[in-house]
């Protein structure tokens, strides 16, 4: 179990790493410094400011300084906002996002498992054809069309949540809804699919030989087999919410780290756009490390063999 | 139940108690004609509701989108700010009232007799005068395009990487794989962004940077069916009898690849067609005067409150567009799943 | 000695995308209390079907029971509801199957597994329960059961699995243990051992064992009787004996023929029999085995055969026991081995009405 563990974080450490590189030289090629709103100084003004950070530095220096910094949790600044601190900007804006993709995840989730439950337990009837094709659809229709729908239907043309802006409960409601969409296509197919093959196996009707009744079939073994693999979607999901985010955040006006993102896409501020891509990431791998282990301890297979899943 | 099962035992003829020559060819004649694999997917396909609607919706679309824009007589970009935005107006439907052709906005004011335009405009027009049956049908054309392109590189390179990583096992293959491990760490559209940053967007930047990481998938479950082959006994068997390697890889292998190539293609199409979309819609995708269905769709959101069909338009269209790629997809992955043989 | 189990005109049918398969097509057999009835027959010839019916595990989505009684017990299984027959399944008959990798619950500790019947069906409490469960294990031979009791399936050997599947069967002590080929996955010591096991449980407990196998080196050492099944239908059953030693359907003569032993001269052949399994979606007019059968009759291709009785305890259902069939030898291999039975009648004897 502890080699699985080690295993895991240095993997994420590796890819840590090879990103940050990355943006690191993607950010000496493009055009844009500490200095771009500033072109009305001095040239002796813009050598202190690059002196400053470090712009004069031969590139390892840099490379290396760079390094450093992230260790230490700082991303960079902006250059579109007086070149103040990414992390304290993103840390600034985090809340309204983590707010919606936590609603949304949590939401989309239960609705999802129970639409996959009744999928399987309905297979092959009106009900499972209803609900697959209502998962198709989410996952085909794209968020910001249906983000725009729903902005139309339900606070356009009959207002009944507020059309964009960020205050209380209600302005979370159609952005959250909006978000969990994919969330719920993509859980919902997914239990359909597990459970359908756990309900066919061999130990359920072995259960069913031993007298277990159709309730307890599925509610002390189908289910709990069919839910573990379930985290595994985790991982693909941060990813989604995180680009979902940017559209939806942008749409209904909301004031969070998706929305400052685009911003920073659409007035080249690319110390910003560096900064959170570099956030996005660490977020997303590391989402990735707690479910491989959280996996591992939940599933007796690998929690008691050390990873190696027969 | 045999209904001549209970003859009277008292009254049979003689011969009947002749006993009978067994032929020998008859016996290995097997009973029922044996469909091969692709035959047999292929009645299953047809029977899936979902992929055969699928496959309707995108014939349709995609001849829309080649004869689309020449049916109306005006590019995609000529611009006539004289007739800025006309709600969508279609003859003989317009006279149906409570579908939305009829030229009349969102108050019921007739656009078309306030700006005296007698031509129809079957979508529309956008805020610079722009038809939009051209331009949506045009951007659906550059949609798929990237779509299919896209797809059709991932494809390229993750049946190679994949292949050689398979085929070849051992220290390549250990090499191969850490790469690609930590290429799928990445989110995808991370790199994407950060790609288009650095070359500017346009149709090819666009797809290159969606092929950068976009291949890994294929790649890995290319690898995984060879291996799943590589050790299967039949491979054992031609080795034996002195199959080379190129025959292996074109007459055993690629047969029983092909399935799970192509459903993964069907569904990376779709997911290129988004990611596109995606990009138009927070700028570094496709820009105007050029058009495709999700920058199309980010100017329609400029016009929601007001001229909502700039919005709802291009939205169905390329909701549809993805759906039905997804459909036929699923279909196939169902068709060609040997479990659900039955 | 009464019947325990009765089953009676039994056909099970499954739909199909091609249509509707008769995998079991009038099956008649007893089952007597305390005896070991084998089941044997190839791949397709309806035996897992027929005891799966009898548990009632066919789901309704894939077939159904078309006709016939399964009496039990005062009841006849195919007309109870399913909760019904919960009551039934795992207390009165149990059922434990081929691959032991695949039987047990992953994700949950044995334990836990064998409790289940027994606080389900004896209401037991969860301390008596594991008692009982401990219990259980040191009978089905299971080292350090204590120790072992919360660990996880696939921390045993397919061997230690079995016993374990059979500790579950039987933790109820039912009338009727099902088994469908249970030791066809395993190694061959391990299987005499668990061959062993299960003849010393019987004694033990008294159970009737329905046992599934196409490996008649098992039937002869676990079986009182023999039912020969093929395509969907029974077309020999009889003692142990009288299956191995008088033999009366070709079919079995070549099941026989062609099993390896130490006792047959070393000259004559194996014998297999040629071709294939029946298509039961389209189920051939008269004997399903004429096809493949050098004793066929002209009338096998046209009427079904009767069933006939040999002796007390031995059917046949063939053409070649009819008075006008003309005479046969069986190959030589089975002839090497037949005795005289003492029970048999002068004359096989028309069974009417089946």
């Amino acid at each position: 179990m502890l080699r699985y563990i080690i295993r895991r974080i240095v993997y994420m450490l590796v890819t840590m790493f090879v990103i940050a590189t990355v943006t690191f030289f993607l950010m000496k090629l493009l055009p844009g410094s500490p200095l771009h709103n500033q072109e009305k100084l001095s040239p002796d003004q813009q050598k202190i400011i690059l002196e400053k950070y470090g712009l004069n530095d031969p590139l390892p220096v840099q490379y290396v300084r760079y390094m450093g910094n992230l260790v230490k949790g700082d991303l960079g600044v902006s250059f579109q906002y007086n070149n103040r601190p990414v992390s304290t900007m993103i840390a600034e804006r985090i809340g309204p996002s983590a707010v919606l993709g936590f609603q949304a995840v949590v939401f989309g989730t239960i609705v999802g498992i129970l639409l996959g439950i009744i999928a399987a337990l309905k297979y092959n009837t009106i009900v499972d054809y209803g609900a697959t094709t209502i998962a198709v659809l989410g996952i085909s229709i794209p968020s910001f069309v249906f983000a725009g729908f729903l902005q139309y239907f339900l606070a356009v043309k009959f207002p009944i949540f507020p059309v964009a802006d960020w205050g209380g409960f209600k302005y979370t409601v159609l952005p959250s809804l909006a978000l969990s969409v994919p969330v719920i296509a993509t859980v919902a197919r997914f239990m359909r699919t597990e459970l359908l093959e756990i309900l066919s196996s061999d130990y359920i009707m072995l259960a069913r030989a031993k007298g277990v009744g159709k309730r307890d079939i599925i509610l002390k073994h189908a289910l709990r087999n069919a839910l573990i693999p379930i985290i595994t979607l985790l991982g693909p999901m941060i990813v989604n919410i995180i680009t979902g985010s940017l559209v939806i955040e942008n749409i209904f006006g909301i004031p969070g780290l998706g929305d400052q993102f685009v911003r920073s896409i659409m007035t080249n501020d690319f110390g910003m756009i560096m900064g959170t891509t570099l956030f996005y990431s660490a977020l997303f791998i590391f989402m990735v490390f707690v479910v491989d282990i959280l996996y591992g301890v939940i599933d007796p297979r690998i929690r008691l063999t050390g990873g190696k899943k027969s | 139940m045999n209904a001549d099962r209970l003859p009277d035992l008292n009254h049979l003829s003689d011969e009947l108690f002749v006993p009978v020559e067994r032929k020998e060819e008859q016996l290995e004649t097997i009973e029922r004609p044996s469909l091969n694999n692709w035959q047999d997917a292929w009645i299953r396909l047809k029977g899936n509701k979902g992929a055969v609607v699928g496959l309707i919706l995108i014939i349709l679309i995609s001849v829309m989108a080649i004869i689309g824009p020449s049916l109306s007589g005006h590019t995609y970009k000529e611009q006539n700010v004289a007739h800025a935005k006309l709600p969508p107006k279609i003859p003989v439907l317009e006279k149906i009232s409570w579908l939305p052709f009829n030229g009349k906005d969102q108050d019921g004011f007739d656009m078309y007799k306030a700006k005296n335009v007698k031509e129809y405009y079957w979508f529309g027009t956008d805020e610079l005068g722009r038809d939009l049956w051209t331009r949506t049908w045009y951007g659906t054309r550059i949609s798929i395009y990237i779509g299919i392109l896209a797809a059709a590189i991932d494809l390229l390179i993750g049946v190679l990487y994949g292949g050689i990583s398979g085929f070849y096992g051992g220290k390549v293959d250990d090499i191969m794989q850490r790469i690609s491990e930590v290429l799928m760490g990445i989110p995808q559209l991370i790199i994407v962004i950060l790609f288009i940053l650095v070359i500017q967007p346009g149709i090819m930047s666009i797809t290159l940077a969606m092929v950068i990481t976009g291949w890994v998938n294929m790649a890995r479950i290319v690898r995984g069916q060879i291996l799943k082959l590589k050790n299967q006994e039949f491979v054992l068997a031609s080795r034996t009898l002195g199959a080379s390697n190129a025959r292996l890889i074109v007459k055993h292998l690629i047969p029983n690849i092909v399935g799970q190539i192509v459903i993964t293609t069907m569904f990376t199409v779709p997911n290129a067609i988004f990611t596109e979309a995606f990009l138009s819609f927070i700028g570094l995708g496709i820009r105007p005067p050029e058009a495709s269905l999700g920058s199309l769709v980010n100017d329609g959101f400029k016009s929601l409150q007001t001229n909502p069909y700039m919005l709802i338009i291009p939205s169905v269209i390329i909701s549809l567009l993805i759906l039905s790629f997804n459909l036929l997809a699923d279909g196939l992955r169902d068709a060609l799943d040997p479990k659900m043989r039955k | 000695m009464e019947n325990i189990l009765e089953v009676k005109n039994l056909h099970v049918s499954f739909d199909t995308h091609a249509g509707e398969v008769q995998a079991v097509r009038g099956v008649n057999f007893e089952l007597k209390k305390g005896e070991t009835l084998a089941i044997v027959g190839e791949s397709g010839s309806g035996k897992s079907v027929t005891t799966k019916a009898i548990m009632r595990l066919i789901p309704s989505s894939s077939g159904s029971i078309k006709e016939g009684e399964i009496l039990f017990a005062g009841k006849d299984l195919t007309k109870l509801s399913d909760s019904e027959m919960d009551q039934i399944r795992g207390k009165e008959i149990s059922m434990i199957f081929q691959d032991p990798m695949t039987s047990l619950n992953p994700t949950m500790t044995i334990g836990k597994q064998i409790m289940e019947p027994l606080r389900k069906h004896r209401k037991l409490s969860k301390v008596e329960a594991k008692k009982k469960a401990i219990e259980l294990l040191h009978l089905v031979g299971l080292p350090q059961p204590e120790a072992r009791f919360k660990q996880y399936p696939h921390q045993f050997s397919g061997g230690q699995r079995q016993r374990i599947v059979i500790a579950i069967a039987l933790a109820c002590n039912p009338k009727i243990l099902i088994a469908d080929e249970p030791t066809t996955a395993l190694d061959v010591t391990i299987q005499a051992q668990i061959l062993e096991l299960m003849k010393d449980l019987q004694q033990k407990m008294e159970t009737s064992i329905i046992f599934i196998t196409h490996d008649l080196g098992v039937v002869a050492n676990v079986a009182d009787r023999v039912a020969v099944m093929y395509g969907g239908q029974i077309v020999e059953i009889g003692t142990v004996d009288e299956i191995f030693y008088d033999p009366r359907h070709p079919y079995t003569w070549g099941l026989l023929a062609s099993m390896p032993s130490m006792e047959i001269d070393q000259n004559e052949e194996l014998k297999a029999i040629p071709g294939t399994p029946p298509d039961l979606l389209r189920p051939p007019k008269g004997d399903a085995f004429a096809l493949r059968s050098e004793y066929a009759l002209k009338i096998d291709f046209e009427y079904e055969p009767p069933v006939y009785k040999v002796s007390d305890t031995h059917l046949v259902k063939s053409w070649l026991l009819h008075p006008e069939a003309p005479e046969v030898e069986p190959p030589e291999i089975v002839k090497q081995r037949i005795r005289l039975m003492p029970g048999n009648y002068k004359e096989p004897l028309l069974v009417k009405g089946v």
